[in-house]
C-alpha cells in the first residue's frame, strides 16, 4: 500500500480530516483511513442516543464539511424555506438537531467517497521511519494524522463494581429515583431526561458547573485567544487545560425552568455524594490522558515524545515536534490534540487540526 | 467571530476593495469625486473604529452585531460627509453604503470562509490574500488621490483691492479672494468645475453670471449694486452657499435666478441673504434645493419656483415681502417645509387675487406639500389657484 496520507481513526475527527484533504485536491486513492466502523458517526451516534440528545451544543458551523460556509443553519433555512435558522445563527441561538447533523454526515460521506478510502483495521502501532511512518504492516505513509477518539468512558473509582451504575453514554432507561454523577452537558441532559419520565433526580457534584454556550469561551476557538494560549509555559498550559475541563452546560430557560419546577416539587436536589438510589448514572465523560490509549502510549514510549501531565506536547499546528519535517508529518486530532487547541475534542477542533494537516500535505515537495 | 486586530483590518480592506473600484468607475462616469471621497471616508472611518474601538470592546462579535455597527458607521459616515462637504446625493450615498455593507456581509460570511478554510479560526486573517487586498486598496486610494491632486483646478488668488471686471472664467479653476478682494463689473463663468470663494462683486449687468457650466461652486460671494440680477444662472448646475445680494439697481432684478436646467443635476442655494428686487430666489425649470436662506423686502414674491421645476424649499426665512411669500407655479412640485414667513403684505396696486398677501401659493397645476411652516403677520396663509393642489399637515 503506497499512499500520501493515512488517517488513523475512522470517527468524526478522522472524517473531518478526510473531507478536508479531499477539498484540498487529494483523491480517495491518495488517502487511507483506518478504523473499526465505516460509519464515521457510529460511536457518536450511540452516545447521543444514550443521553437522548436532540440538539447539538455546537452551532451552525459545527459540521464536518471543510469550509464553514454553508453551515447547518443555511442548510436548515433552505430545507425549511425559512429565514429563522439564519436569524438564530446570527444571534448564536441556532443549534442543529441531531438528525440534521447525522444527515449531513451521511451526505458528506457519500460526496467525499469516504468508503473508497476506508480500511477496517485497528492500528496498534505507529513507527517513525526516515521518510514517513509505518502503520503496523500496512506500509509507509509520509503524512499521518492520528485521531483515535476518546480512550474509554470514565467512572469514579469509588463506584467501580457497583451494580447500580450505568454510564450516561451507554444505552439505559431510568429508574424511579436516579442519582446523576457529574455536572456537565451530558449530566444536565440526563437530569432533564429523568425528570421528563417522572423520576426523582439527585445531582451528585463536587463543584458547581459553569454556564457557557460552548464548552470554552468563544475567543479560544480563534487565533485571538489561541495566540496567548500558545505563548503559555508548559505548566501554565496544563493548568489552563485542567481548569477548562471543569463541567459546564449552556445557560438558558430551556435548562433552568424544568429544574426549578422539579426542585419546587421536591424531585430535584443536589448532593455531594451518592446515596442509596436504585440507579446511578455516571455522566462523567471520558478517560483523560494519552496513557489511557494504547496506540498513543506506545507512540510516546517508543519515540520518547515530550509530554506534560496527561498531554503530548504538540506544536501550534497540531503536529508532533521531532517527527514532523519537510518530508513527513505526524499530526494528532481530537481530544489528544488539546495541547495545540484547547477545544480539540469539538468539531471546530477537528477542523483546526485537519486544515493544518492539509497545509503540510500541500507543501510536500513530491506531491 | 473573534477577530484579531490584523483580521479586522485585513477583512475590512478586502471587502472595501470592490466598492472602491466601483467608486472609481462611477467617479469617471459622473466626473464627480464624491464616490471616491465617500468610499475613502468609509474606509478611513472603519479602520479608525477597528483600531480604537472594536478591537478592545468586542473580543467576540456575534453575527447580529453587524447591523447596529453598520448603522453606527452609516451615521458617522453621513455626519462626517456633511462636515467635510462631500457632495454626495443622499439617496446615492445611502445606496452605495448599503451595497458595500451587503457585499461585506456576503464576503465575510460566505466567500472568505470558502476561499480560506481557516478564515474563522484565524480571526478574520486572510494570509497573503489579505495582505494583497490591503495593498491593492491602498494603491487604489493612493492612485485616486494622485489623480485628484493632479487634476485639481488651479487656484487663482485675488489680492485685496478692487479689480476691474468683468472677469471671465472660461477654464476650470478656483478663484479665491483675499480679505478685501473686490471685482468691479461682474464675473462670468462659462467653464465646468469653477469655484469662486470670498469675493465681493460690485456692479455688472448681472453680478455673477453662470452659463452652460456644471459643478460650479459660489461660496461666500457678496454682490452689491448689480444692474439686473445678483446671480444669474442659465443651463448650469451650481451650488451657491453663504452669499449675499443687496442693492439691486433695477426694480426688475432678482437676487438669484436659476433657469432652464431641469435636465442637469440639482442646484443648491443655501445660507444666502437676499435683499430687495422683484424676487429673492427665482427657480425656473430646474431641480433645486433652496434652504436656510433669508429673503427680505422683495416687490413681487419672496421665493419663486416655476415652470415644471422640482424644488425643496426648506428652513428659509422670508420677511417683509409684497404679494406672495413662497410661490410654486406652472406644473412645478414643491416641498415647502419648516420655513418662517412673516410680514407678507397684500399688493394694493394689483387686481390679481393671488397677490392678496398669501404666505404660500400653489398655482396652475402645481403641487405644494406644506409642512411645519411658521407663518405670522400675513393676511393669508396658503392659496391654491388654477387647478393647482396643495397638501398640508
Amino acid at each position: 500500500m503506497s499512499r500520501a496520507c493515512a488517517i488513523v481513526g475512522g470517527g468524526l475527527a478522522g472524517f473531518v480530516a478526510y473531507a478536508t484533504l479531499r477539498r484540498g485536491g487529494l483523491e480517495p486513492t491518495e488517502i487511507c483511513v483506518f478504523g473499526t466502523n465505516p460509519d464515521p458517526a457510529a460511536a457518536w451516534r450511540v452516545r447521543a442516543a444514550a443521553i437522548r440528545q436532540r440538539r447539538m451544543r455546537s452551532e451552525s458551523d459545527g459540521h464536518c464539511a471543510p469550509a464553514s460556509f454553508p453551515g447547518l443553519a443555511v442548510r436548515a433555512a433552505l430545507r425549511r424555506r425559512s429565514v429563522v435558522p439564519l436569524v438564530e445563527s446570527a444571534c448564536d441561538r441556532f443549534h442543529p438537531t441531531v438528525e440534521e447533523f447525522l444527515e449531513h454526515v451521511e451526505e458528506l460521506r457519500a460526496k467525499t467517497s469516504w468508503d473508497e478510502s476506508f480500511h477496517r483495521s485497528r492500528i496498534l502501532r505507529v513507527r517513525a521511519a526516515a521518510d514517513g511512518f509505518e502503520l503496523d504492516d500496512h506500509g509507509l505513509f509520509p503524512h499521518v494524522l492520528v485521531a483515535p477518539g476518546h480512550p474509554g468512558l470514565a467512572f469514579p473509582e469509588e463506584l467501580a463494581g457497583d451494580p447500580r451504575v450505568v454510564h450516561a453514554y451507554e444505552p439505559h432507561e431510568y429508574a424511579g429515583q436516579v442519582e446523576v454523577v457529574g455536572a456537565g452537558m451530558a449530566a444536565a441532559t440526563e437530569w432533564l431526561n429523568a425528570l421528563a419520565v417522572g423520576a426523582s433526580v439527585v445531582s451528585v457534584r463536587r463543584r458547581e458547573p459553569e454556564r457557557r454556550a460552548l464548552n470554552l469561551p468563544r475567543e479560544l476557538f480563534t487565533r485571538r485567544g489561541l495566540a496567548a494560549y500558545h505563548e503559555t509555559s508548559p505548566e501554565e498550559r496544563a493548568g489552563f487545560l485542567r481548569r477548562y475541563s471543569a463541567p459546564s452546560y449552556p445557560p438558558g430557560r430551556r435548562w433552568d425552568e424544568p429544574l426549578e419546577r422539579a426542585r419546587r416539587e421536591g424531585r430535584f436536589q443536589v448532593a455531594p455524594a451518592v446515596d442509596g438510589a436504585r440507579q446511578i448514572i455516571c455522566a462523567t465523560g471520558f478517560k483523560r490522558g494519552y496513557r489511557n490509549d494504547a496506540l498513543l502510549r506506545c507512540l510516546v514510549d517508543e519515540h520518547q515524545l515530550e509530554t506534560v501531565d496527561d498531554w503530548i506536547v504538540l506544536t501550534p499546528d497540531s503536529t508532533v515536534p521531532g517527527l514532523t519535517d519537510a518530508e513527513r508529518t505526524l499530526a494528532l486530532a481530537g481530544a489528544p490534540a488539546q495541547w495545540s487547541y484547547p477545544a480539540a475534542d469539538t468539531l471546530m477542533g477537528a477542523k483546526y487540526a485537519a486544515r493544518r494537516f492539509l497545509r503540510k500535505v500541500q507543501a510536500w515537495p513530491t506531491r | 467571530m473573534a477577530y484579531t486586530l490584523r483580521g479586522r483590518l485585513e477583512s475590512r480592506l478586502a471587502v472595501v476593495l470592490a466598492p472602491l473600484l466601483a467608486a472609481c468607475v462611477v467617479t469617471l462616469a459622473l466626473k464627480a469625486w464624491w464616490p471616491v471621497e465617500l468610499a475613502g471616508l468609509m474606509l478611513a472611518l472603519g479602520v479608525a473604529l477597528d483600531l480604537m474601538l472594536y478591537h478592545r470592546l468586542l473580543p467576540y462579535q456575534p453575527g447580529w452585531a453587524a447591523l447596529p455597527l453598520g448603522l453606527l458607521e452609516l451615521a458617522a459616515v453621513m455626519g462626517l460627509g456633511r462636515v467635510l462637504h462631500i457632495g454626495a446625493p443622499l439617496a446615492a450615498a445611502l445606496a452605495f453604503y448599503a451595497g458595500a455593507w451587503l457585499l461585506a456581509q456576503v464576503l465575510g460570511h460566505a466567500v472568505f470562509p470558502v476561499v480560506r478554510l481557516s478564515y474563522g479560526e484565524d480571526g478574520g486573517e486572510l494570509g497573503r490574500v489579505g495582505a494583497g487586498a490591503a495593498a491593492a486598496a491602498v494603491v487604489v486610494l493612493a492612485a485616486a488621490a494622485g489623480v485628484a491632486w493632479e487634476t485639481q483646478p488651479p487656484v487663482v488668488r485675488l489680492a485685496a483691492g478692487v479689480h476691474q471686471g468683468p472677469l471671465v472664467l472660461d477654464r476650470s479653476q478656483r478663484l479665491v479672494g483675499e480679505p478685501g478682494a473686490i471685482v468691479r463689473g461682474g464675473i462670468v463663468v462659462t467653464a465646468d468645475d469653477v469655484t469662486v470663494q470670498d469675493v465681493t462683486v460690485l456692479g455688472g449687468e448681472n453680478g455673477i453670471e453662470v452659463e452652460h457650466a456644471e459643478r460650479v461652486l459660489l461660496e461666500r460671494v457678496h454682490v452689491v449694486d448689480a444692474v439686473l440680477d445678483g446671480i444669474n444662472v442659465r443651463r448650469s448646475q451650481v451650488t451657491i452657499r453663504d452669499c449675499s445680494v443687496t442693492s439691486l439697481e433695477s426694480e426688475y432684478g432678482q437676487g438669484i435666478d436659476i433657469s432652464f436646467s431641469a435636465d442637469l443635476a440639482p442646484s443648491v442655494v443655501e445660507g444666502c441673504l437676499l435683499t430687495g428686487g422683484q424676487e429673492g430666489i427665482f427657480a425656473d425649470s430646474v431641480h433645486a434645493m433652496l434652504k436656510e436662506n433669508r429673503v427680505r423686502d422683495t416687490t413681487l414674491r419672496g421665493i419663486t419656483v416655476t415652470e415644471m421645476a422640482m424644488a425643496g424649499v426648506k428652513d428659509n426665512d422670508v420677511q417683509d415681502v409684497l404679494g406672495i411669500g413662497i410661490y410654486c407655479g406652472d406644473y412645478s412640485m414643491c416641498d415647502v417645509h419648516d420655513n418662517t414667513i412673516t410680514g407678507v403684505r397684500s399688493d394694493p396696486e394689483s387686481s390679481d387675487s393671488m397677490r392678496q398677501g398669501y404666505a404660500i401659493v400653489s398655482h396652475y397645476w402645481a403641487h405644494v406639500d406644506a409642512e411645519g411652516n411658521d407663518i405670522a403677520g400675513s393676511p393669508r396663509t396658503l392659496g391654491v389657484f388654477a387647478d393647482a393642489r396643495a397638501t398640508s399637515e
